[in-house]
């Protein structure tokens, strides 16, 4: 009854890929065009759809995140604990400012017009790109975390922030004084990534132990009745399960269903809403660092790089791919009535 | 006047006669004298003499001027003769002469016309030959010798002799042109085949020594230098031809080894019949067309390399195949093998060139013909091993038995489980001697050998010794609990006597919750290094695991005290909870919801667990029974998260390891395995029904004992890059300071 798909491609690979380990790598919003952080120390800009690398700029560290502001510039965070903004078309970069540790994430909020940076220092910052540059120029607000911030997420004016030590704290960007909510992970092990639902509802968290949890911001019974954990990226060889760590989610923009992938160098999808994996791309030849889809979600960016789970050993080369997405790998399939209604 | 004028002279007489008749009348009438007379007569006399004189004397030059001319032909006609190497056909003869001069001269000059006309003709003759010869001797010199194209004849010899003399040379020079026209054209068949042969175009090499070679109709160059050009191309060109033929025959014996050596199909090979079949061809055999072309050499040159690329891999595969034999091998004999990452370096010796996958692979087999050796003469006491190892589960499971209040009431298979006690008890009483038989003969095989008797590492002795006294610790327990069993029923009797009634006897929780005992330490250290060989090999074995000894008598109390909460702190390593994750999941769980009091009282007991005032599970584990899976995860994820701090005491937990995972997804099918091709079928989330942490390994040291502070893969980079950075600066320091 089911079509069977011979297994896709990994994609088209990009050329000049970075030469050390991806650390992230996201669409634009308005254009094919692909922003790729990473630990050679650059911020690249490719075109996905042309495979033409449009710019590279150096820092004076790795680059641990990196995000666009608009198709002609973007923020990223470097690991010589600075925030720096990129200006595409002239090739230029400046400091936006610094934090007291490397800045580990960095988002830019469209609602309210601010980058956002999570840091090792334990803060997470709040700069207003417009300001001339200079730090006490552009820095908006410090607000101190528990621990050192591992992942952020945005949705609409909602900021989600994932630390060491297991917690989450939800904020309103509106009123950042404060956390709306402090939250302790449901899952047992270190927070690799977070990331918000596209509808604004939740939150996805991924941990170092294959296992992602699905959690919902509102705290009626109703709702958090909703959340669930599954496991994944784990793998059994006569009777050992190895369980991998799972570094990257990104939401489908058009259906809500999302990617994971993971250190085993595989990336499903997922329909979070029917519990179903919908799809598992053919292995990468190796960990999963970063993916993200295009603005309409007709192209997935897989980062294919050692992320340095078990230390520093030699590597497969690092690799993007942008595989081209079938509607039927990422839309969610109507639940199956094991029997047809009589 | 009227006399007729017959003659001339006659009439010259008469009228000189006349004359002088007139001339005696005119002077009879001048009347002159005869003195007179006479003088005019003499002198008219001497004028007529003079007259005659004059006229002699033309006649005679005249003369001498018809006999010069014949003379000259005469000569002319001879030198003619003599030129054309002829006998002159006439000679005059002064005897026989024959008539006047100018019948003389009439008679010669048509010979001289004649003779003219003949020595033009043969001066045509020879200037042709000569022609010709000159054109060829062009051709065959080349024209850089050429002579100007007007041919001198030497008009002195123009015999017939000389005539065939030029006619010879021409015709040898024929005779060497065509001869070289037959080498040139052999040579440009020579280069054709070769040129075919080789893949080259004939045309663009032929062009390059001579334009005119190319076409095939019309004049050749067949000059010397042609020639030695075409000696020289063929010369190199076979020297070509022999080098390619040989790197194909090269290229062509490999690839019949590889063929041999991996078995390749026929039709594969079928493509190459025409590269294999010349092996052993000399050189002239080969003129198939483009055989020894550079792309098809290329082309061969590809297939090779795909084919030794086949072939390395392939030997890799062997490699591993191999390593993995030897591993099996040890797996089975419970040897350890020299090094978990000796495979991962052969292999990376192959890629990197160093070693020769051969080498490694002849190693490999005799490592495993020593292990093998090694296993035989291990076999006797391994064997003695697994009984007592089987003799150890039955003594397990014959405690649990016998703590089992219920086990004497009759249900189904009841008497199987007597009879098995029965069995079971006959084993454990035969224990004793069968550890000592094993000892001794261990003792004996390690002084023969001079080597410690390892099972999976360890020292069997050591684990023997471990077991007695496991043994004995256990017997004094058995005692303890006699007395304390005794002073129980004292009390009981002393209650009875106050209240009257007597309490029911305590129910225990489960037969499977009692502490348990068993091979113990040595157990626990297997399951740590070697994974799943034990799992496959006997599950039960990894159950009864027990905390370390030490731990034991502190938490004894406790126990006693509070029969309900024992079960979770007995069995304190990770590794039993293998068998309590299976315990937690069907009875414990609903314990909870039941009495939260309980789970609460849990709570101080693990202070390592920190539990935020926010975290909404925590409370709704307390505020309402758990019935969504997520809050039945998160309560059994809790214990497995205080289970891991207690793994971090461990001193040999090796994060990298995998560790057996006996849980109930295992032992039955899974509803829905993870394919390993991607497919468009659905598949259910594996959400978390089951105990959320089951000491599913880790592969990644996310809570090493060592590290103290919870650390990202990222900062872990940092860390390392910095340290790396600080180590080659330092260098250069040093470096610095040296010079």
């Amino acid at each position: 009854m089911t079509p069977v798909h011979p297994p896709p491609a990994p994609g088209r690979e990009l050329s000049n890929p970075p030469t050390e380990g991806i650390s992230n790598l996201r669409f634009s919003n308005h254009s094919d065009h692909l922003l790729v952080s990473s630990w050679d120390k650059t911020v690249r800009l490719y075109d996905a759809s042309a495979d033409s690398l449009r710019g590279e700029f150096m820092h004076g560290g790795p680059v641990l995140d990196c995000c666009f502001h608009d198709d002609s510039s973007g923020f990223s965070a470097s690991a010589d604990n600075t925030v720096r903004r990129i200006v595409f078309s002239h090739g230029k970069e400046d400091i936006l400012g610094r934090h007291d540790a490397p800045v580990r994430c960095i988002e830019y909020s469209y609602a309210a017009g601010q980058v956002i940076t999570g840091s090792w220092d334990k803060t997470l910052k709040c700069w207003d790109p417009r300001g001339a540059s200079g730090q006490e120029k552009t820095l908006v607000g410090t607000y101190p975390q528990p621990e050192r911030v591992y992942s952020l997420s945005l949705v609409g004016n909602r900021l989600v922030v994932a630390t060491a030590g297991r917690h989450v704290n939800v904020y309103d960007l509106r009123n950042m004084s404060q956390p709306e909510q402090r939250r302790e992970s449901s899952l047992k092990y270190q927070t690799r990534c977070v990331i918000c639902y596209p509808n604004g509802t939740g939150y996805a968290l991924s941990s170092v132990e294959g296992r992602v949890a699905m959690e919902f911001f509102d705290l009626s019974e109703a709702s958090q009745a909703k959340k669930y954990a599954f496991k994944c990226h784990r793998k059994s060889e006569a009777g050992r399960d190895i369980v991998y760590p799972v570094n990257a989610i990104a939401f489908h923009p058009v259906y809500g269903t999302f990617a994971t992938g993971g250190c085993d160098g595989f990336v499903n999808v997922w329909d979070g809403n029917n519990k179903k994996r919908l799809y598992q791309y053919s292995k990468y030849p190796t960990s999963i660092a970063a993916l993200s889809f295009s603005r309409d979600g007709r192209l997935l960016a897989v980062a294919s790089s050692y992320t340095f789970e078990e230390g520093d050993k030699p590597h497969e080369p690092d690799a993007i791919f942008v595989r081209s997405v079938n509607e039927i790998e990422v839309k969610p399939k109507p639940k199956v009535y094991p029997n047809p209604p009589a | 006047m009227s006399t007729p004028k017959n003659d001339p002279l006659i009439q010259v007489e008469t009228t000189c006669g006349t004359l002088l008749y007139e001339l005696q009348i005119i002077w009879d009438e001048v009347g002159e004298t005869d003195a007179d007379r006479d003088e005019m007569l003499l002198e008219l006399e001497r004028e007529c003499l003079e007259v005659y004189r004059r006229k002699v004397d033309q006649a005679n030059h005249c003369r001498a001027q018809l006999r010069r001319t014949i003379a000259d032909s005469e000569a002319e006609l001879a030198a003619i003769c003599s030129a054309m190497g002829e006998r002159p056909v006439h000679i005059r003869q002064s005897d026989q002469n024959a008539g006047s001069l100018k019948e003389e001269l009439s008679k010669i000059l048509p010979q001289l016309e004649e003779m003219k006309k003949r020595k033009i003709e043969r001066r045509n003759q020879f200037v042709e030959v000569l022609e010709q010869i000159q054109k060829i001797t062009n051709e065959i010199y080349g024209s850089s010798v050429s002579i100007s194209s007007k041919t001198v004849v030497d008009e002195t010899d123009l015999s017939l002799r000389k005539l065939e003399e030029l006619h010879r040379q021409l015709h040898e020079l024929e005779k060497e042109k065509s001869d070289r026209l037959k080498q040139v054209q052999d040579y440009l068949n020579t280069l054709n085949s070769l040129c075919s042969v080789l893949g080259m175009d004939f045309m663009l090499t032929v062009d390059e020594i001579h334009p005119s070679l190319g076409d095939p109709k019309g004049f050749t160059s067949i000059s010397d230098d042609t020639i030695e050009q075409l000696a020289t191309l063929i010369k190199k060109l076979l020297e070509v031809k022999i080098q390619r033929m040989e790197r194909l025959q090269d290229l062509a014996t490999t690839m019949l080894e590889l063929w041999n050596l991996m078995d390749t199909p026929i039709g594969e090979q079928q493509m190459f019949q025409n590269v294999t079949r010349n092996v052993a061809a000399s050189e002239h055999e080969i003129i198939e067309p483009n055989t020894l072309s550079v792309d098809f050499i290329n082309y061969v040159e590809a297939e090779v390399s795909r084919l030794e690329q086949l072939k390395s891999s392939k030997m890799k595969e062997l490699v591993l195949k191999k390593r993995l034999e030897l591993e099996e091998i040890c797996r089975k004999t419970h040897l350890l093998p020299d090094s978990d990452c000796a495979i991962e370096d052969a292999i990376e010796a192959i890629e990197s060139g160093f070693a020769d996958a051969a080498t490694i692979l002849e190693q490999i087999e005799l490592q495993i013909a020593k292990v093998k050796e090694e296993a035989l003469s291990r076999k006797e006491i391994l064997e003695k091993v697994e009984k007592w190892l089987t003799a150890c589960d039955e003594e397990c499971w014959l405690e649990e038995y016998n703590r089992d209040e219920n086990r004497y009431n009759a249900g189904k298979g009841a008497h199987l489980t007597l009879k098995r006690a029965e069995k079971a008890r006959a084993l454990v009483n035969k224990l004793p001697g069968m550890v000592e038989a094993l000892a001794s003969k261990t003792m004996a095989w390690e002084k023969e050998r001079e080597i410690e008797f390892l099972y999976d590492g360890i020292r069997l002795l050591s684990m023997l010794e471990e077991y007695t006294i496991l043994r004995k610790e256990k017997e004094q327990e058995r005692r303890r609990l006699r007395d304390q069993k005794k002073l129980q029923g004292q009390l009981i009797a002393e209650q009875e006597a106050l209240y009257g009634s007597k309490p029911s006897p305590s129910k225990p929780q489960s037969v499977k919750k009692g502490p348990r005992y068993s091979t113990g330490g040595a157990s626990n250290r297997r399951v740590s290094l070697g994974g799943a060989m034990m799992t496959t090999h006997k599950p039960d074995s990894l159950h009864p695991a027990k905390a370390t000894p030490k731990t034991r008598p502190s938490k004894k109390n406790e126990r006693m005290q509070n029969d309900h909460l024992n079960h979770r702190h007995d069995d304190a390593t990770v590794f039993s909870a293998i068998r309590r994750g299976l315990d937690i999941v069907d009875t414990p769980v609903r314990k909870h919801s039941s009495t939260p009091r309980a789970s609460n009282a849990i709570e101080p007991e693990s202070p390592l667990l920190a539990r935020k005032p926010f975290s909404p599970i925590t409370s709704a584990v307390s505020a309402k029974s758990n019935t969504t899976n997520m809050l039945e995860v998160e309560d059994n994820g809790e214990k497995s998260h205080k289970m891991h701090h207690q793994n971090n005491d461990l001193p040999y937990a090796t994060p990298l390891k995998t560790i057996p995972f006996v849980d109930e997804e295992n032992r039955t099918p899974k509803v829905m395995p993870f394919p390993c091709t991607p497919s468009t079928v659905s598949v259910p989330m594996q959400t978390a029904m089951t105990p959320a942490a089951t000491p599913a390994p880790i592969p990644f040291a996310i809570t090493k004992p060592v590290e103290e502070i919870e650390q990202s893969f990222e900062e872990r980079r940092l860390a390392s890059l910095l340290s790396k950075t600080q180590i080659t600066t330092s260098y250069a320091l040093v470096r610095v300071c040296a010079s």
